[in-house]
């Protein structure tokens, strides 16, 4: 396969196929982060096909001194944004646990995903970054430029975040002992 | 790599939600209608002015200041209004000589009044007297 770089001239020339290429190797990642940020499958859906179509049109504006992945998160942001509906300003509002489209997509298991617990209890930029942290495995200065803020405010938020996560984790861990021990 | 860290990540990966064949071919169609936009074109450089011409543009300069200085110093000066000291002459009137006389109110005042009417018809006719004696 062509290397990214490769990939991206070919795109920029007009190359559908040198596109999708391109970004195979994000789409499912992405889409599952879009899981993670709208309030319907169908939007996440929506949300993955703009964000494709917007980073193909605008592909110009991408500078390689990013990641590809960290733009292309990007443009996914502002669509989940975009999707969201003015009465769930917050996806942690979401109080119909049938349209949770994440609910939907997870196994049956003994305990809560801790995603579910992080889109319950965490603020969308803290939940974000804790997604690009701990499964695309991006830097803090990348997620720092994702989310458009500073590289402290990206490291204290990822901190709150993973102590909220932390008590979540332990909690359940108690609540399934508790449940063992009768 | 952390407990909670390791649960993310295992937590993600259950999330099983693969693209369908539908969204997938709905994605291609989108993309193939598309063409990437250009890359916006840099504004044309601006041309560095070369030494000569800020040689030319000095000299043109300097030039126009000294036949400005010139053209104002070899102008004519404009006449200086002059404040005369003299004291405008005071205008001689012919004086005239009235042959009225002071109305004294003793008397009761109708025959002041009428004292005043005669004084004054004597006044006018005096007046008109004298004028034509003037003109």
């Amino acid at each position: 396969m062509a290397s990214e770089v490769a990939l991206i001239e070919a795109a920029k020339k007009g190359s559908a196929q040198a596109f999708t290429d391109l970004v195979s190797n994000y789409r499912d990642g992405l889409f599952r982060f879009l899981l993670t940020r709208v309030t319907s499958f169908a939007d996440a859906e929506d949300a993955l096909q703009d964000t494709l179509i917007n980073a193909y049109r605008y592909l110009h504006s991408y500078d390689p001194r990013w990641r590809f992945s960290t733009w292309l998160y990007r443009i996914a942001i502002n669509n989940a944004v975009r999707l969201r509906t003015a009465d769930t300003e917050e996806i942690g509002d979401l109080r119909d646990e049938e349209s949770d489209p994440l609910a939907h997509c997870i196994a049956a298991s003994d305990r809560e995903n801790l995603w579910q617990c992080a889109r319950r209890s965490l603020n969308d930029e803290v939940c974000t970054a804790m997604w690009l942290r701990y499964v695309e495995d991006m830097s803090v200065n990348d997620i720092a430029a994702v989310l458009d803020r500073s590289v402290s405010w990206t490291k204290v938020n990822l901190l709150r975040g993973r102590k909220t996560l932390n008590a979540e984790m332990n909690n359940d861990a108690t609540d399934t002992k508790s449940k063992a021990y009768g | 790599m952390d407990k909670l860290a390791e649960q993310l990540r295992a937590d993600a990966a259950q999330i099983n939600s693969p693209i369908s064949p539908e969204l997938d071919a709905r994605i291609q169609a989108s993309l193939q209608g598309i063409t990437p936009e250009a890359a916006a074109p840099l504004p044309p450089k601006r041309e560095s002015k070369s030494f000569s011409s800020w040689w030319i543009s000095s000299l043109t300069g300097v030039a126009a200041a000294v036949v400005l200085i010139v053209v104002v110093n070899l102008q004519a000066p404009e006449p200086v209004p002059v404040v005369s000291n003299s004291t405008p002459q005071p205008l001689i009137l012919p004086t005239v000589e009235w042959h009225a006389r002071t109305a004294v109110l003793t008397s009761p005042l109708e025959q002041e009044m009428d004292n005043l009417q005669s004084d004054l018809k004597k006044a006018e006719e005096a007046v008109k007297q004298d004028i034509d004696r003037l003109f």
